[in-house]
């Protein structure tokens, strides 16, 4: 099969410039402000609720809330809430015309409870009023008759450890038969032979906790009826044609009666993925409904309560090692827990288990991994999704492993680490690529490790320091997830400036502005050319969801594509007006001349609006299919993800031995990203995942009543890091390893950014407890809150020494 | 009919007489009566600080004020920072420093900024630190706008308080300009 012309643009994008610095680039790596900076500082009105003033006479639509988390329902009565002043109609699963499900991979989470509920978050009736206000109280009125069941919060009572098998008990799920989800395994090499061959093994258990994503901006949508019965919606979600569909099949309409318009988030972190289906879904029904617009507003409780969460994992981890260090096999049974509804738990679980032996040449493992159903709220996408508490767990082990043996926890992982030439515990080839051990390398000696280690070593005070590395790997994309595509629109204007149109959407991440300066740098213009139009699935081409660490690469080479061909088109056209070779064509906006004549030139508006009159069409449309993926459900082996970021982080932090309190003192993070496209959001983006995967490090948790409420369901009792709590000094270094898959040899930050920093902050502060085995084996454990650690301190009789 | 009480308030320099309903949120008169958007509502309860304005000078949080209690007030969100065509020296800081990502806090923390500044061109890093403690970034921009706020201050301290937008687009980018 000859290979598509899209994927021969970006190769040979990727061959020219692989040896060119990226300091030599014009737009590429530059610090280049993002496109919508200035409308965020004068305060536009760019997110969804600021938009509500512009619809007249709006519906407000509430979501009443089960009061049990896990009851059957046997009766809803709405008719005292109906009557409530200014209340326009209540509606319960009843009143769904299409299908009344939102399960984003699985069809187990209807948008209004209709058997049962599940969770404390479940939606029983939609009050639908003249104001916010007068359908909250009309809430109270629903009155819905629960038979309550036994609720279980411990995914230990759903399936046992040696095999994770199901045990007896209340069936959360019981129209699906079990509370199993789904299941992943692999199976490489001979791990009983490991173990008989190995000089040490470690075995130790690990606990991650349910990390709330906490964007500042909770949940919005606006819904307008359409003259034609259909519906356009504003809403905050990261995967506008995702929540085309939803709301398509909850209205019963086709796709092209639904417009969903994703305008800027206010932070995502995977958490807008299905929850904005949810929400569109609600308004879109409202408005249909009550033909006027409807606004649906969360309430941060209601965020809280009502969206996604990180998965928590409870895992079995038995590391098996020769005496020099060598890794010799991985044993593993993980549990991820994802609360009520399955969201994307089948794909977090895929991608845990991928990533589940760590960035390592490991020959022999058997893993297996169960995602299981509990009455918390539903776990599903967040930033790393899986990965990061694989990482916690297996990045604890090496340093185990590295303690036991009396070898630097750095030392180990440059002896195991992945690189070029060397084959993945799922038996994929890496062959070019691979930068973990330069970004080690950058990361030791930017972090002074090794005076810092001896430093830290035999500490008596009362203040201890430690230092901690951990390393990383993640998938780009969404490999065998699905259908991996993108595509991209580029119309240059008559004037000159362009318009480029996506289905990705930005929240904040920056992955946008780096296609944007993809665009720039194929063309010759300057990215203040460009505006990016807001995500419509009624404007801009299906790019596939903004999820997996995929937009730079992914978007970023459907935009290349598009870019690339109206080069050359444009290329032949100046070549006619300057007469030379396209080939020796610059352009370099406003200037386009002929690099051995750079006196002689046009301006670029002259060679667009000959343009125009010489017939070259200005538009074009890009496309990008990821090369598919490969994996075997038995064994686990195959080419998961087209290619991976890697990663090397420390951590150096404070421990005070009095309170069990930990404080980030610095640290560094090397990513080997290909090659650097948007140097500012990258920089940022290495900050602000450090700081979010400080907060799953030390402070972040959701805590449940026995009977699956949240206690903490506001910003003062979910904790997450503001100004006082950060560390001094973050340093980002990058590595450009090259990808020839990837725009310029990029690969995907988004995710990894946070994967493996709570790691490195847990081995810094077993290091600060004095890096003996016993003890370090407790700290297997996030967040380390100070009441954790300091039982530590005190079980093992630390401060008295 | 709900009762409604009058109110004098001079919003970004603009003086309005208002009859509103004795339980109306600050936040809910600037957003939705008087269209003032920048002000975010992040959790209602004031422990997110996206909805801090300045109220005569100082930071309040308008989703724990009721505008009733404000007559006489004077108010400054960011759209009154700077006339139409202009930026404030604390926006541009802003810009220069790179630190916005979702930009959803960025409103508050200039806001912030403003007070701070107008009480000492001279913050120490620590009167930075907790000044900027009063609202969350969820993004990590942090760092960014520590530098940020000290970036303004330089300029406030050379008397440089309003920038032509068209200049600051241009020197910001340093890239040629379409117009
Ligand atoms: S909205 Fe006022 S502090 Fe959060
Ligand atoms: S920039 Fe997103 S919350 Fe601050």
């Amino acid at each position: 099969m000859s290979k598509p012309e899209y994927v021969e643009i970006v190769e040979k994008v990727f061959d020219k410039t692989r040896s060119k610095p990226t300091k030599e680039f014009k737009y590429i790596g530059k610090e280049i402000l993002r496109w919508d900076a200035i409308s965020k500082i004068r305060g536009e009105k760019i997110f969804v609720a600021d938009l509500i003033n512009l619809f007249k006479n709006p519906v407000f639509v509430y979501s009443v809330r089960t009061k049990y988390a896990h009851a059957r329902i046997k009766k809803i009565d709405v008719s005292e809430a109906e009557k409530y002043p200014g209340v326009i109609r209540v509606l319960t699963y009843k009143d769904i015309p299409g299908i009344n499900d939102v399960g984003y991979v699985i069809p187990d989470q209807p948008l209004l409870a209709d058997k049962k509920v599940r969770y404390i978050g479940d939606t029983v009736a939609l009050v639908i009023a003249e104001s916010l206000e007068n359908a909250r109280d009309a809430g109270e009125l629903v009155n819905v008759e629960y038979e309550p069941l036994e609720v279980i919060l411990d995914p230990l009572k759903i399936v046992e450890w040696g095999g994770l098998r199901e045990k007896e008990h209340t069936l959360i799920h019981d129209e699906r038969g079990s509370d199993v989800v789904s299941r992943y395994k692999i199976r490489a090499g001979d791990i009983k032979k490991a173990e008989q061959e190995a000089a040490v093994v470690i075995e130790n258990e690990y606990r991650t906790p349910m990390q709330e994503h906490a964007y500042i901006e909770t949940e919005a949508a606006i819904a307008i009826p359409e003259p034609n019965g259909g519906v356009t919606i504003y809403a905050k979600t990261q995967c506008p044609f995702d929540t085309r569909r939803a709301v398509a099949q909850v209205l019963g309409l086709p796709f092209s009666m639904v417009r969903v318009i994703a305008p800027s988030l206010g932070g995502g972190f995977g958490g807008a993925e299905d929850v904005g289906n949810e929400i569109a879904a609600k308004a879109a029904l409202a408005a249909l409904v009550t033909k006027r617009p409807a606004v649906v507003l969360f309430t941060r409780e209601e965020s809280i309560i009502g969206h996604a969460k990180r998965h928590p994992m409870i895992a079995r981890y038995k590391h098996m090692a020769a005496r020099d260090g060598a890794l010799l096999g991985v044993e593993a049974e993980i549990i991820l827990d994802t609360g009520a509804y399955a969201s994307l738990g089948p794909f977090v679980g895929w991608r845990a288990i991928v990533h589940s032996t760590g960035p390592y040449r490991v020959k022999n493992a058997k893993i297996d991994l169960a995602v299981v159903y509990t009455n918390k709220v539903y776990a599903g996408a967040f930033r790393g999704f899986g990965n990061p508490q694989v990482s916690f767990a297996v990045e604890r082990q090496m340093d185990l492993l590295a303690e036991e043996l009396g070898i630097d926890p750095v030392e180990i992982r440059l002896k195991n680490a992945l690189r070029n030439g060397d084959r993945t515990v799922h038996g994929q080839l890496l062959d070019h690529g691979v930068g973990l051990v330069e970004a080690i390398q950058k990361a030791v000696e930017a972090a002074n490790w090794y005076e810092k280690r001896k430093l830290y070593a035999n500490q008596k005070g009362l203040l201890r320091r430690g230092i901690g590395i951990a390393v990383m790997y993640h998938g780009n994309s969404i490999g065998a997830e699905g259908a991996d595509f993108s595509s991209a629109t580029i119309i240059i204007q008559r004037d000159g400036s362009i318009i480029f149109r996506t289905g990705l959407t930005d929240f904040g991440q920056g992955a946008i502005q780096g296609i944007v300066n993809i665009i720039a740098e194929t063309l010759g213009v300057p990215p203040t050319y460009i505006k990016v139009e807001w995500p419509d699935t009624a404007a801009t081409p299906d790019a596939g969801p903004t999820v997996a660490s995929r937009s730079t690469v992914m978007g970023g080479n459907a935009a290349l594509v598009a870019a690339y061909r109206l080069r050359q088109r444009l290329n032949r056209l100046a070549s006619e007006l300057l007469g030379c070779d396209p080939e020796k064509i610059v352009i370099d906006a406003p200037d386009v001349y002929c690099s051995d004549d750079p006196e002689n030139k046009i301006t670029w508006q002259e060679l667009v609006e000959q343009s125009f009159w010489k017939g070259v069409p200005l538009q074009e449309f890009g496309y990008f299919r990821a090369p598919p993926a490969e994996w075997d459900e038995e064994t686990g082996q195959g080419a998961p993800y087209m290619h991976y970021t890697f990663g090397a982080i420390i951590s150096d932090v404070e421990l005070d031995m009095e309170t069990g309190v930990v404080r980030v003192k610095e640290a560094v993070t090397a990513y080997d990203i290909g090659r650097l496209i948007n140097k500012t959001g990258a920089d940022l983006h290495a900050i602000g995942g450090y700081i979010q995967g400080m907060g799953y490090a030390i402070m972040e948790d959701l805590y449940y009543s026995p009977d699956g409420k949240v206690y903490n369901v506001s910003l003062s009792t979910y904790h997450v890091p503001t100004a006082l709590d950060i560390p001094e000094k973050i340093t980002p270094i990058w590595v450009e390893a090259g990808f020839r898959r990837g725009p310029y040899g990029a690969k995907g930050l988004g995710e990894p950014s946070i994967v493996a920093i709570a790691p490195s902050i847990a081995n810094a502060v077993a290091n600060a407890l004095g890096g003996r085995v016993e003890v370090s084996k407790d700290v297997n454990k996030i967040p380390l809150t100070p009441d954790y650690i300091y039982s530590i301190i005190k079980k093992h009789k630390l401060l008295r020494k | 009919m709900v009762e409604t009480i009058r109110v004098n308030l001079k919003v970004n320099g603009k003086q309005y007489v208002l009859d509103i309903p004795p339980d109306e949120r600050l936040i809910d008169t600037l957003r939705y009566r008087l269209g003032f958007t920048s002000i975010k509502e992040g959790c209602g309860r004031g422990e997110c600080g996206s909805c801090i304005v300045l109220v005569n000078g100082l930071p309040r949080h308008s989703c724990l004020t009721l505008t009733a209690t404000l007559d006489g007030a004077e108010i400054l969100t960011v759209e009154g920072l700077a006339p139409e065509g202009k930026l404030h020296a604390i926006q541009v800081a802003f810009l220069e420093t790179r630190g916005v990502q979702c930009g959803f806090c960025t409103p508050a923390f200039m806001l912030l900024t403003k007070a701070l500044l107008d009480k000492t061109l001279d913050p120490s890093d620590e009167e930075i630190k907790q000044w900027l403690a009063s609202a969350i970034c969820r993004c990590g921009s942090y760092h960014y706008y520590f530098k940020a706020v000290r970036k303004a201050a330089e300029y406030l301290k050379k008397g440089k308080i309003l920038f032509d937008e068209k200049e600051v687009r241009k020197n910001l980018y340093k890239l040629p300009l379409l117009r």
